[in-house]
C-alpha cells in the first residue's frame, strides 16, 4: 500500500520535474531566438521537414474525415429534412474543431514521433555534448529552429486540411447524395465567421508551439529522464511518451481553448 | 597568470547520492601533455565532463585559462569553449553532415573567413588525420577508427590551445594508434597546444604523456612523470601497470554456496 | 599582424610580422592576391612572423595556387621558426617553394 503511494507521488514529481524544463525549454529558447545570430535558413529547412513529411498524411486524411462528416451529417440532416446546411455543417466541424485537433495529431505521428527520436540520439551519441563544447547552443542551433518551424507549418497544413475536408464533404453530398452545389457552398459561406476562422488558427498555432515543444523537451532531455540510460529502448520509450502526451494535450487544450473563446 | 593551464582543486562531485570524485586537487601546465588513468569505475569521464564544462561538480573550483568553470557564465564558458578541442570517445559526428561539413562547423559559427580559406583549412586538417580522400562521406559510411580520426579533425579545426581526447586509441589498430601520438606530439610542439588525455592503453601513455595522473576510487592516487609513476610503491599504480587480475578471494564453501544458490 | 607591400623591378614583396591568427587572415588574403591579380609575382618576407594558425597558412595556399594558374613565380622568404614548424605539422613544407634570399626568388622570375 505504502508502496503504491511512493510510486504514485514519485510519478506525480518526476510528471512536475518534466513541465518545469519543458516550460524551461520554452522560456530560454524565447530569450534566445532574439539574439544574433538569426537562424533563419534552419528554420525554414525545418518548415519544409515538417509541413513536407506530414503533407501526404494531412491530403489523406482531410480528405478522408471530409467524406465521413460528410456521410454521417447527411443521414443525421436527412432525417430532420435539413439536409441543405449540410455545408455549414461540414465547414463549421472542420474549421472550428477538426482541423486543427486532427492536423496537430497528425503531424504528432509523422514529424513529432521523428524530433523526439532525432535530438534523443543526437543526446545520447554525445552529439549535443560536442555542440556545447565548440561553444554552439545547443538549444538554440537544435532546437529553436524546430520550434519555430513547427509554429509556423503546423497552421498551414490545417489550411490545406481544411481545404481537402471541406472538398471530402462535398463530393459525397452534392456528388454522391445529390445535395444542391448551391445550398452547399453558399450555406458554408453565410455560416463561417471570422470568429470560427480565428478560433481554428488560435488553436493550431497553439498546437504547433505544444507538440514541438513537447516532443522536442523529451528528446533534448532525455538524458535527465528515468530511461534515459537505457540507449535505444529509452529513445523508443521517449519518442512513444513523446506522442502520446502531445496528443493528450491537444485534445486538453483543444477544450480549455474552445470554452475560454467562446 | 601562473604557468598552469588548468588547476583544479578540491573538487567533488556527487551523481545523487553517490560521490564519484573526493577532493581532487591538481594543476595541468601550459603546453604540456597531461594523461589521466585509472581503472574503470575510478571517476576519469565524470572527471573529463567536469573539465568540459558538462557536469558541474558538488563543489570545488577548476580554473582554465584564467576562468574558473565552475562558476562561470554562459557566455564566460562560450568565450573560453572557443578556445578548447574535443575529441569524444565514439567521434560524435554530427550524422546529417559529411565529415567536411562537420569539420567546419566551428568555423563557420564562430568566423568570418571566406569560403575557400574554409574549404583549405578543412583539407589541411583532414590530411593531418590522413582522411583527405573522404570529405564527402557521411558519418555512416565512416568506420570507428575513420570516425575518430575526422573528429580529431574537428577537435583542432580552430587551432585550440586546449585540447581534450576521450579515449582516443580505443578501437584502432596499432599503426593508427601510433600514428595518432605522433600528430599528438607534433600537435603540443608546433601549436603549443595543452592537452589532456583520458585513456587506459599503457603504451601510448609513456610514448607522449609528460605527466601521469593516476585516479583510484574517485580519488587522485599520484600524479607525477612517467618516471615517478613507473617507479611508485602504490599497490593500485604497480597493478594498474602490471596488469594484474583482480583477484578473487573467496574460500571454498562461500563460493560453492553462490553457485548453487536458489538450484534445489 | 603587421602588413607591408613593397614593389621591386618586376616582383612584389610582401612583409609580414607578428602574429597571424583567424582575425587577420582575412585581411592577409587580400594582400596576397591583389599583387597577383596584378601579374605580379609575388615573395612573401616571413622573417618577422612570429606566430601563424591554420587560417593563415590556408591564405599562403590560397595565394599558391592563384600564382600557379596565372603562371606567376610565388614563394616564402626567410620562414620564420615557429611558422616552420606550423609548415611542417600541416605537411606543407614540402609544398611551398622556401627561399633564403631574394635573389634566389629573382632568378625564377
Amino acid at each position: 500500500m505504502i508502496k503504491t503511494i511512493s510510486n504514485l507521488g514519485s510519478y506525480v514529481l518526476d510528471g512536475i520535474e518534466q513541465i518545469g524544463r519543458t516550460f524551461n525549454l520554452l522560456l530560454i529558447i524565447l530569450w534566445k531566438i532574439l539574439q544574433p545570430p538569426y537562424q533563419i535558413f534552419p528554420i525554414i529547412k525545418q518548415v519544409y521537414f515538417i509541413g513536407a513529411r506530414s503533407m501526404t498524411v494531412i491530403i489523406i486524411s482531410g480528405v478522408t474525415i471530409g467524406m465521413v462528416l460528410g456521410l454521417q451529417f447527411y443521414n443525421t440532416l436527412e432525417r430532420f429534412g435539413s439536409v441543405g446546411v449540410l455545408g455549414s455543417a461540414v465547414a463549421l466541424s472542420i474549421i472550428r474543431e477538426l482541423g486543427p485537433v486532427m492536423t496537430a495529431l497528425m503531424v504528432v505521428g509523422r514529424a513529432g514521433s521523428a524530433i523526439c527520436a532525432e535530438l534523443g540520439i543526437m543526446r545520447i551519441t554525445e552529439q549535443v555534448d560536442a555542440l556545447e563544447c565548440m561553444a554552439i547552443s545547443p538549444d538554440k542551433y537544435l532546437v529553436a529552429p524546430k520550434l519555430v518551424g513547427g509554429v509556423i507549418s503546423v497552421p498551414l497544413l490545417n489550411f490545406v486540411f481544411n481545404v481537402v475536408a471541406i472538398g471530402g464533404g462535398y463530393f459525397v453530398g452534392v456528388v454522391l447524395f445529390g445535395v444542391s452545389e448551391g445550398s452547399y457552398v453558399n450555406g458554408m459561406i453565410d455560416s463561417v465567421l471570422w470568429s470560427d476562422v480565428r478560433l481554428g488558427l488560435v488553436k493550431s498555432i497553439i498546437f504547433g508551439l505544444l507538440i514541438t515543444l513537447i516532443c522536442c523537451a523529451k528528446g533534448f532531455y532525455l538524458h535527465l529522464s528515468k530511461y534515459g540510460s537505457q540507449g535505444a529502448e529509452g529513445v523508443s520509450r521517449a519518442t512513444t511518451d513523446a506522442v502520446v502526451i502531445s496528443s493528450v494535450s491537444v485534445l486538453f487544450c483543444d477544450f480549455i481553448i474552445g470554452a475560454l473563446m467562446s | 597568470m601562473s604557468a598552469n593551464a588548468i588547476e583544479i582543486r578540491d573538487l567533488v562531485v556527487d551523481y545523487g547520492s553517490r560521490r564519484i570524485l573526493t577532493n581532487i586537487s591538481f594543476d595541468i601546465r601550459q603546453g604540456e601533455i597531461m594523461v589521466i588513468m585509472g581503472g574503470s569505475g575510478a571517476g576519469k569521464s565524470t572527471l573529463l565532463r567536469c573539465l568540459l564544462g558538462l557536469k558541474k561538480p558538488t563543489s570545488g573550483h577548476i580554473h582554465m585559462l584564467g576562468t574558473d568553470i565552475c562558476h562561470a557564465s554562459q557566455a564566460e564558458l562560450y568565450k573560453l569553449r572557443e578556445k578548447m578541442g574535443v575529441a569524444f570517445q565514439r567521434g560524435a559526428l554530427f550524422t546529417s553532415m559529411s565529415v567536411a561539413e562537420n569539420i567546419q562547423l566551428p568555423l563557420r559559427e564562430h568566423t568570418d573567413l571566406d569560403e575557400s580559406t574554409i574549404q583549405i583549412m578543412t583539407r589541411i586538417k583532414l590530411d593531418m588525420v590522413n582522411m583527405l580522400p573522404y570529405e564527402h562521406l557521411m558519418p555512416s559510411e565512416l568506420s570507428g577508427g575513420m570516425a575518430k580520426r575526422a573528429a580529431l579533425a574537428r577537435a583542432i579545426i580552430m587551432d585550440p590551445k586546449l585540447l581534450f581526447f576521450d579515449e582516443p586509441s580505443a578501437g584502432l589498430d596499432p599503426i593508427t594508434s601510433a600514428e595518432l601520438d605522433e600528430l599528438i606530439l607534433l600537435l603540443k610542439k608546433s601549436m603549443r597546444m595543452t592537452i589532456v588525455v583520458v585513456t587506459h592503453e599503457l603504451e601510448s601513455v609513456f610514448a607522449i604523456a609528460d605527466r601521469i595522473a593516476i585516479l583510484g576510487e574517485g580519488k587522485l592516487i599520484q600524479v607525477g612523470t612517467p618516471e615517478e609513476i613507473r617507479n611508485s610503491s602504490n599497490e593500485t599504480i604497480i597493478n594498474l601497470l602490471n596488469r594484474t587480475p583482480r583477484e578473487n578471494n573467496v574460500d571454498r564453501d562461500t563460493h560453492l554456496e553462490r553457485l548453487t544458490k536458489d538450484t534445489q | 599582424m603587421q602588413c607591408n607591400l613593397r614593389s621591386e623591378n618586376d616582383y612584389d614583396v610582401l612583409e609580414l610580422g607578428g602574429e597571424i591568427d583567424f582575425h587577420y587572415s582575412p585581411d592577409l588574403r587580400e594582400h596576397i592576391l591583389a599583387p597577383l591579380k596584378e601579374g605580379r609575382p609575388l615573395l612573401i618576407d616571413m622573417e618577422n612572423v612570429s606566430y601563424i594558425d591554420s587560417s593563415g597558412i590556408a591564405s599562403l595556399v590560397e595565394g599558391f595556387q592563384t600564382a600557379k594558374s596565372a603562371k606567376l613565380a610565388y614563394g616564402l622568404l626567410k620562414i620564420s621558426d615557429p611558422a616552420l614548424q606550423v609548415l611542417t605539422l600541416t605537411r606543407l613544407d614540402r609544398v611551398f617553394t622556401l627561399y633564403d634570399n631574394a635573389e634566389q626568388f629573382h632568378a625564377q622570375i
